[in-house]
């Protein structure tokens, strides 16, 4: 290198340096947007992960929010591509468009909180919908969601009761690197252990829920090389369960199928008698009392307790209530709300 | 960057025109395009939500196309620099969580197992002889599953909690937030500094050293290379070993503009490690590569996913939508390659 550009370097960090221990950090100024906004200024966002099958009653449960609680817009963004860094991008982006309260499912429950944190510092309101972040912190305003490792204790325990209390069960499941899917495993293995040693986890079957294709392909595997040693299948994902309801009901197998949500396949399985029970989510409920939450904590509302977690619930569906099931999952997003009204939001007179 | 040679009897190569050169083109095209997303949505420039973040997202994402360039220069490919990056991040996570390392020390044994996941890689191609892609593709399956298995033996889940002091602000603070008296810094995040330095380590080692050249002869021709009495193997293991570091700090940053060291850092890095590098003028064939290129290639990316995002396309037409705006990037570069050709300028 020649000698000036060498000198110039060396002076121009020396003088970075100076300017550097010369500087002290500035006071945090408290977030800009946090005063109470009209219902017809605020701007809802539901954001989930990605495109995904169980986030579609959003997109109508926003619109039916918006016209019941006359707020001035909502607006149902899936692009995130399961990409924690795309969804923040997708984030700031709805924001920098005007979009001031976000329900928002996190793609990485572990670092969502980070997440929060940002938006909240911007006077910005959140709501974590459909998942919890990891650990025992919520920094979101609140979180509505299901809870995860009761729901997936639920299934297992119907997937006992269906194969007789004994047998061997396999449980199929999303990305194994996702804390969701650590707790919903925790509450398969909580419902076995409860049995005794009478039923035996013979596989757990994690990272299928990418898409139909590659739950069907990793069913077809399951059933061709152990198929007649499976008693009942536990899914607690929404793809592995309408493979596994299709893969069993094609393979002619006495194999007992809990699904998870409700899928028309699964839900005309049941009719038929082929899948023995369902687990449905609430995704109406999170998005719809998540939405009206969202609008209150604008207005002025606050969180009686910042960052409470609430179940937004779960529903063992079998042919006895497959008819009925619409209704209890009515109700319960109507007591989520009168809740939200009389518990968890405190608003002034 | 290929050095070339000129026999006498050729006259001079002619001084390149400012629009024969790549890099201006990219300039152009990244100007271009601010200048049309802002014009479609004002909104573009809004400081806190779109620039600061924007600026944030093309310090990870120039590192990562830095760790395949690396290689690039070989023509060699590192398929597992997602996983290289999670492993650097796994490890800086560890050092912190058991030892309660600093910042500095979480970094530095980090960017240590990165170096020697790459060394590792280099190694079995330099003596296998066996193709770099193959090699890591097969790195890249066996620490997927090693990733998921250090986790759950070392964590309660899939991440540390916590992180070092100071990482935090590394992802909240802008320069704007430090000031000496009344004189505050630009709107700039504490990462684009660490990332400037990897551009510029890799630039002048690329550029000037005796290492980074003898790299380039390797890729441009191995047996030439060889016979000039460059020690080829040893190169290739230092180039993988600069890949791994690189990815190893990709894996830094992002675990810092997110907030954790997490088994997911690194999972969507091997598009981008390639796109930013080709885009900016990086031979797939290795012998040449372009660090600026590589900068303005992941820019020029960066705004065009924000601007996508700002016009809030759904998800179908926003992949389609990236997909043209590249290829058109790509076609227009082609076309002023082939202009410069017929008018006889090296471009």
């Amino acid at each position: 290198m020649r000698p000036f550009v060498r000198l110039g370097s060396t002076v121009g960090v020396l003088a970075l340096v100076i300017a550097a221990s010369a500087c002290t950090k500035k006071e945090e100024t408290p977030a800009g947007g946090a005063s109470a906004l009209t219902a017809a200024q605020v701007k809802v966002a539901l954001v989930p992960g990605g495109a995904h099958p169980y986030f579609q009653p959003w997109k109508d449960a926003g619109g039916k929010a918006k016209t019941d609680f006359a707020f001035g817009d909502v607006t149902f963004n899936e692009t995130a591509g399961w990409d924690q860094t795309k969804q923040n991008d997708v984030l700031t982006s709805l924001a920098a468009q005007g979009y001031n309260a976000f329900g928002i499912f996190g793609v990485a429950p572990e670092s969502i909180n980070s997440t929060f944190e940002n938006l909240k510092k911007q006077g910005f309101h959140v709501g974590s919908l459909a998942s919890c972040p990891a650990g025992d912190k919520n920094l979101a305003d609140f979180c509505l969601s299901t809870d995860v490792q009761e729901a997936a204790y639920k299934a297992a325990k119907a997937a006992v009761e269906a194969m007789g209390g004994q047998g061997n069960l396999v449980h199929l499941t999303g990305n194994k690197v996702d804390s969701n899917t650590q707790r919903r495993i925790a509450g398969v293995s909580k419902a076995v252990d409860e049995t005794g040693g009478k039923v035996k986890l013979l596989d757990t079957i994690t990272d299928i829920d990418k898409d139909l294709q590659t739950a069907q392909k990793a069913v077809a595997d399951l059933l061709a090389a152990k198929g007649s040693q499976v008693n009942a299948i536990v899914t607690t994902a929404y793809n592995p369960a309408v493979a596994a309801a299709g893969g069993v009901k094609q393979a002619k197998l006495p194999i007992k199928v809990i699904a998870i949500d409700d899928d028309p396949t699964i839900i005309a399985g049941i009719k038929a008698g082929e899948v023995a029970a369902t687990v449905l989510q609430n995704p109406v409920g999170q998005a719809y009392v998540g939405s009206y939450a969202l609008v209150k904590l604008s207005e002025g509302c606050t969180m009686a307790t910042p960052g409470v977690i609430i179940d937004s619930g779960s529903f063992v569906v079998t042919t006895a209530n497959v008819a009925t099931y619409d209704a209890d999952r009515q109700a319960k997003t109507d007591s989520l709300k009168s809740d939200f009204d009389s518990k968890y939001l405190t608003c002034a007179k | 960057m290929k050095q070339e040679d000129t026999t006498p009897e050729q006259p001079p190569p002619a001084r390149l025109p400012l629009w024969a050169n790549p890099r201006i083109g990219l300039v152009v095209l990244l100007i271009a395009l601010i200048a049309l997303f802002t014009t479609l949505r004002p909104a573009f420039l809004n400081t806190q939500l779109t620039l600061v973040p924007m600026q944030a997202d093309i310090s990870v994402y120039a590192v990562v196309g830095l760790s395949q360039l690396a290689v690039l220069s070989l023509g060699h490919m590192n398929m597992a620099v997602g996983r290289m990056a999670a492993m650097s991040a796994f490890a800086s996570g560890l050092l912190h969580d058991r030892l309660d390392a600093p910042l500095i020390l979480a970094l530095a044994g980090g960017l240590a197992m990165g170096a020697l996941l790459g060394a590792l890689a280099g190694l079995i191609i330099a003596h296998t002889g066996v193709n770099s892609f193959v090699v890591t593709l097969a790195l890249d399956f066996a620490l997927i599953g090693l990733v998921s298995l250090l986790y759950a033996t070392f964590t309660d889940g899939v991440a540390f909690n916590g992180l070092p002091a100071g990482m935090s602000a590394l992802r909240t603070d802008t320069f704007a937030d430090y000031c000496a008296g009344d004189v505050c810094g630009p709107e700039i995040p504490l990462l684009a500094p660490i990332a400037l330095i990897a551009v510029l380590v890799v630039g002048l080692l690329f550029r000037w050293s005796r290492t980074g050249r003898e790299v380039l002869m390797a890729g441009s021709n191995a047996k030439a290379a060889q016979l000039s009495g460059i020690p080829v193997r040893l190169r290739t293991i230092q180039a993988h070993a600069l890949s791994g570091l690189l990815a190893g700090l990709a894996g830094f940053l992002l675990s810092a503009n997110n907030g954790s060291f997490s088994a997911g850092v690194g999972d969507g890095f091997l598009l981008p490690s390639f796109l930013a590098p080709v885009l900016g003028g990086t031979l797939l064939v290795g012998g040449a590569v372009s660090v600026l290129g590589t900068v303005l290639g992941t820019a020029i990316t960066q705004v065009i996913y924000k601007g996508l995002n700002l016009l809030q396309f759904q998800v179908d037409e926003l992949k389609l939508y990236i997909g043209l705006v590249l290829l058109a990037a790509l076609s227009l570069d082609r076309v002023r390659h082939v202009l410069a050709e017929r008018r006889g300028v090296p471009a």
